[in-house]
């Protein structure tokens, strides 16, 4: 099994948010999870990625045959998991450059491959950059400092496709987004997609999945899943809304 | 033209990988006379030096005044008092009678030291661009690219040898922006000094390359009290360096620099200090006691002195380099990062002092806490009857990183012109968890991402740097984090 | 007639003087004042300030003793009129007044003052001669209005009052200070808020020139409590605002606001202080300040955030607008941390009135007198508007329309 989330609960300060969650992804699929605010679809992501605000009550995540919560933040994002933020945090002062460049470079050592140089990781920028319509000005600027949210964004999928992870959560990447930015960051998506990568997108609304056709969905409410299936049901979500599953 | 080449980068790089790569001593000999503070020890290093009997005069009387004065005590600064008669005021590697004409009779341990430190002295393999002064304990020891210099007219020596050389320039300004009176540690400075560096830049020159001076503490007990003076003159312009390392020992020791600028008529000046002097151990023990007087005057109409220093060394740091603003639309600046670790403590800022009308200054302060350290802002902006349409704008940020250190923000603003506008804004915060966060998803481990945040938070005050500094700067920043993030 | 001289002559006049503890404190502190240098650059209680008329004092101790009014009037409110410093024993169920020379000095005593270093505070101790204790009682909510009078020429005022909320009491104060005597009104006030409870304290200050206002207070909160103060300063004569807050327990809460209108030779010194023992607390500094003529002003901010204050909110902010060529402001806004997990900040400007903003107005066919006056308006708006007191807030208006008539 590629990722195994096991009966999985989860608090922070003292409000359960996720109740005994179960979901299996296999390399090559995309899952998307649906579900309406304060179900818990960004807890969910974050318990994955690391963040330490979260007390585990109970259950087990397994990622590439490790036990996840072995890991840490930075070992989990080596090993091939990488978020994409529902609000990317604006970093002041370090440049998008060398900030991705030391990112890729730590996966690398932990890979046990060679350490890429300055002047082939430029090339790469540049050329995914250019492949998202990034202007190269922009990755003269601050981690998403002073970036609009469209601009945001893009930039997380840049990260994405420099990164190339195995798994790749996307929080909520189409809030926000007019139409036109939400083709750039889906078709960047499509893109990346191989039969050895996978994707979990968490979404509310149904739009993203015209793009991105997941394999399956998953209705999430009150911390559980509690329906899951093929692309059909966000069809009926889009229809009659979250009210039949709470 | 600045080209970092791949020996210092590679040089740095090992620095990076050790805490306090500076503190191996240099085994030369040097000729000390005895500890203490008295007439005669003045006397022997006035001799020594060969100076004009004036000298000695304003030696002594600087001396008589220091005698009356009682060190400054606002700072937000705790140290064991500190014994004056137990230093020795004068050191000199042996055989240095003279100042060796070039580098090929400079003794081979000194180069040594120095290619040791990052710093070759060789001029084919010096940074392109970059000449370099270099102060050995009390003595200047080589001075790199003087020829070239010589041909613009710019007198870029050891203080000593201007005094011998251009006695009438020293005569004018040495003193005049820092009177020897003005606080107990410039008039101990003016008493004992014994080298330091001397830039003079001739009307409308603009100076083609960085001009550097590397200070280097190597004797044991050895006070440090070198003076510095530069003179732009009319619509010249200079950007200075100024490095300094020292030794590891468990003593203290006293460095008591005075530095002194003066921009004439739309002349400008740029200053950039990178200080990591040996910061003392873990415990506490050791390290260098920096009382350092720095001070700019605009003299002249559109003037400009901008300083940019990047502290992380020195278990005591008491510095503000000001500015004093006379000339009209004259501009003073002051950049600064203060990084303290361990038992560190820093008490630094600046003084703005406008005098001249449509005067304009600008202070940006980033000070970094960590361990049990205590790191002080200090800063004053004055703005005089006549300084008419005078602008001050000041941003001053702390971040703190642990809970047993201190970060602590003593502006002191006074306005005595109604057309003045003053602006300050100052923020104290612990390090941005969610910027942590971001940092680590992407693969960076804690202390990676701590680093980058600093340096990130640093970026303001770095950029100001010469490029090759800056290089030099964000390893340090990075290798001050070092041991206390976890 | 210099300190000790006035000391000695008065001694037997002066409060609690038959209280060995008092006496020995008292013995001790002349000391300090025969060997200080009173060094004003360095303290900045003395910055600014002419110490003849505050050290060297014609000193007329006698306080003529004067029935104090208190009317308790559509049950939660409360009027004192406050003559000399004085104030009568009133009781009833929500507050109880007490005279000093009634109430235990021991227990009056403990002052709990941040600041050991202050002429001014030392004065009061030494030559104490009025002042008052009110407990508002627990879970009471009442408003006090109170109005300090000062009756004869000369006449020295050394006052302390102890204000005490007990549990869940909330209280709004209204104190006055309209003198026209030449006279000097030195006061203490030590404030303390238990649990829950929460103190609005407006302080409306407009003396005639020859009257010296120097009031310095110290509240201290306990857990969950609210301190909020509010100065409003139109004294044409001196005026020291030094204000100090502790924050003892979490959820506490300090506010100390005031805006000062200065004119003529006059001059105010100002200090606010929190001092941050517990954490979660939050504080707010903010002191604006009118200088015209030849007027002159200090103030002193400082956040103290001690090791355990975590989670700390802190902010500061100092504003002066310089009407005159010949006015000076300065200011000290000071952060002191020790605590990690803070946000703390200040932010300070000092200059003339916008330019660009009178250029603006007058575009739009103000005269330049107008424009000037209602930019002076907008600038201590926000103070103004939170005032949700009718009366009070037409009493200020009044005075800043005086203040305005004054400005070419």
């Amino acid at each position: 099994m590629f990722l195994e989330i096991k009966d999985l609960s989860v608090k922070i300060e003292n409000k359960n948010i996720l109740k005994s969650l179960n979901l299996n992804i296999n390399k090559g699929e995309v899952h998307a999870i649906m579900g309406p605010n304060g179900s818990g679809k960004s807890t969910l992501a974050n318990v994955l990625a690391g963040k330490e605000d979260y007390e585990i009550l109970n259950g087990k995540i397994i990622f590439k045959d490790n036990d996840l919560f072995d890991l840490n933040i930075e070992e989990r994002a080596q090993e091939g998991m990488f978020l994409a933020f529902q609000y990317p945090v604006e970093i002041p002062g370090v440049n998008i450059t060398p900030f991705l460049h030391s990112a890729i470079n730590s996966k690398r050592k932990r890979m046990n491959q060679d350490e890429i140089d300055n002047l082939s990781f430029a090339k790469l920028l540049k050329s995914k950059a250019s492949d998202l319509g990034i202007n190269i000005d922009m990755l003269k600027r601050s981690v998403n400092t002073g970036f609009s949210g469209g601009e945001k964004k893009r930039y997380e999928i840049l990260q994405m496709s420099i990164l190339n992870p195995d798994l790749a959560i996307l929080d909520e990447t189409d809030s926000g987004l007019d139409i036109d930015a939400l083709k750039i960051v889906t078709d960047g998506v499509n893109k990346l997609k191989t039969k050895d990568n996978s994707f979990l997108i968490i979404t509310h609304y149904q739009k993203l999945l015209d793009y991105i056709k997941p394999d399956y969905v998953h209705v999430m409410v009150n911390g559980s899943i509690v329906k899951s299936g093929g692309s059909e049901i966000a069809a009926e979500i889009e229809k009659d809304g979250f009210q039949k599953f709470q | 033209m600045i080209i970092v080449n791949s020996e210092t980068l590679n040089t740095l790089d090992s620095y990076s990988k050790n805490k306090y790569k500076y503190g191996f001593v240099t085994d030369i000999d040097s000729e000390k006379p005895r500890k203490g503070l008295n007439e005669k020890i003045i006397k022997y290093i006035s001799s020594k030096k060969n100076e004009p009997s004036w000298l000695l005069e304003w030696r002594l009387s600087s001396f008589r005044k220091w005698k009356k004065m009682k060190e400054p005590d606002w700072a937000n600064l705790n140290f064991p008092k500190i014994d004056y008669q137990d230093i020795y005021y004068y050191s000199a590697p042996k055989g240095f009678k003279d100042k060796p004409k070039d580098l090929s009779e400079v003794d081979p341990k000194l180069i040594e030291t120095y290619n040791k430190l990052g710093i070759p002295l060789e001029e084919q393999k010096v940074l392109a661009g970059v000449a370099v002064d270099v102060v050995f304990d009390s003595v200047s020891v080589a001075t790199t690219y003087k020829g070239e210099l010589e041909k613009l007219g710019i007198i870029f020596c050891s203080i000593g040898e201007a005094i011998q050389k251009h006695p009438n320039l020293i005569k004018k300004y040495l003193g005049s922006v820092i009177p020897p009176g003005d606080h107990s540690f410039s008039a101990l400075n003016s008493a004992v000094f014994t080298d330091g560096s001397f830039v003079y830049i001739p009307k409308n020159v603009k100076c083609p390359m960085e001009l550097s001076t590397y200070f280097r503490i190597n004797s044991e007990n050895t006070g440090q009290f070198e003076r510095t003076l530069i003179i732009a003159d009319k619509g010249s312009y200079v950007s200075y360096l100024e490095g300094c390392t020292a030794p590891k020992r468990d003593d203290n020791q006293l460095h008591a620099a005075n530095v002194e600028l003066i921009a004439l008529e739309d002349a400008e000046i740029k200053y950039s200090t990178v200080q990591n002097w040996y910061p003392g151990d873990e415990e506490g023990k050791g390290g260098i006691y920096n009382f350092v007087t720095k001070r700019g005057l605009c003299a002249g109409k559109n003037s400009k002195i901008s300083w940019t220093q990047v502290e992380t060394g020195s278990a005591i740091t008491w510095k503000y380099p000001s500015c004093i603003l006379k000339g009209d639309n004259s501009i003073g600046e002051f950049y600064s990062v203060a990084i303290t670790n361990n038992y560190q403590q820093a008490d630094t800022g600046t003084k703005m002092t406008h005098i001249g009308k449509n005067t304009k200054s600008k202070i940006i302060s980033k000070g970094i806490s960590l361990g049990k350290s205590q790191n002080t802002y200090r800063g004053e902006v004055t703005f005089l009857r006549k300084s008419d349409k005078a602008r001050n704008y000041t941003q001053c940020d702390s971040l703190l990183v642990g809970n047993q250190c201190g970060a602590h923000t003593v502006p002191y603003i006074d306005s005595k012109n109604n057309t003045a506008v003053i602006e300050h804004e100052a923020s104290t915060s612990k390090i941005n968890e969610d910027q942590l966060y971001y940092c680590r998803q992407r693969g960076l481990s804690h202390e990676e991402a701590v680093s980058l945040i600093v340096n990130g938070f640093c970026k303001q005050v770095l950029q100001e740097l010469p490029m090759e500094f800056a290089v030099e700067a964000q390893k340090l920043v990075s290798i001050s984090l070092e041991g206390s993030v976890g | 007639m210099n300190i000790l001289d006035n000391y000695q002559k008065n001694k037997k006049n002066i409060f609690f003087t038959e209280n060995k503890d008092v006496q020995n404190y008292r013995e001790k502190l002349l000391t300090i004042f025969e060997n200080d240098r009173f060094d004003r650059k360095n303290n900045e209680s003395l910055k600014n300030i002419n110490l003849k008329n505050f050290f060297d004092f014609k000193y007329k101790y006698l306080v003529p003793e004067e029935i104090s009014v208190i009317n308790n009037y559509q049950d939660d409110n409360y009027s004192i009129v406050s003559i000399n410093g004085q104030c009568s024993n009133f009781k009833d169920d929500k507050i109880e007044i007490t005279k000093i020379l009634d109430e235990d000095y021991n227990d009056f005593s403990k002052n709990n003052i941040i600041e050991k270093n202050d002429h001014f505070v030392n004065l009061n101790s030494l030559f104490l001669n009025s002042g008052f204790k009110i407990v508002i009682k627990k879970n009471n909510n009442i408003k006090i209005k109170i109005s300090n009078i000062v009756t004869d020429d000369a006449l020295t005022i050394f006052q302390k009052n102890n204000y005490f909320c007990e549990e869940g009491s909330s209280v709004s104060l209204i104190e006055e200070y309209e003198n026209k005597n030449n006279s000097t009104s030195n006061i203490l006030n030590v404030i303390k808020l238990e649990k829950n409870s929460k103190f609005n304290h407006f302080l409306i200050q407009d003396n005639s020139p020859n009257h010296n206002l120097i009031i310095t207070s110290h509240s201290s909160c306990k857990k969950a409590s609210t301190y909020n103060q509010k100065v409003y300063n139109f004294s044409e004569g001196y005026v020291r605002n030094f204000h100090y807050s502790k924050l003892l327990e979490t959820n506490s809460e300090a506010d100390l606001q005031g805006i000062f209108f200065l004119k003529d030779n006059n001059t105010s010194n100002n200090k606010t202080f929190v001092k941050h023992l517990a954490g979660e607390c939050k504080s707010n500094q903010v002191y604006k300040g009118i200088l015209n003529d030849r007027a002159k002003a200090t103030y002193f901010s400082n956040t103290h955030v001690d090791q355990v204050a975590q989670k700390t909110e802190g902010y500061q902010l100092s504003k002066g607008i310089l009407l005159s060529d010949n006015a000076s402001y300065f200011s000290k806004p000071e952060l002191k941390i020790y605590a990690d997990d803070v946000k703390c900040s200040h932010g300070s400007t000092i200059g003339p009135i916008d330019e660009n903003a009178i250029f603006y107005l007058r575009s739009r066919g103000m005269s330049k007198i107008a424009a000037t006056k209602m930019l002076i308006s907008s600038f201590i708006n926000e103070e103004l508007s939170s005032i949700d007191d009718e009366q009070m807030f037409q009493t200020i208006q009044k005075k800043l329309v005086r203040y305005l008539s004054k400005v070419k």
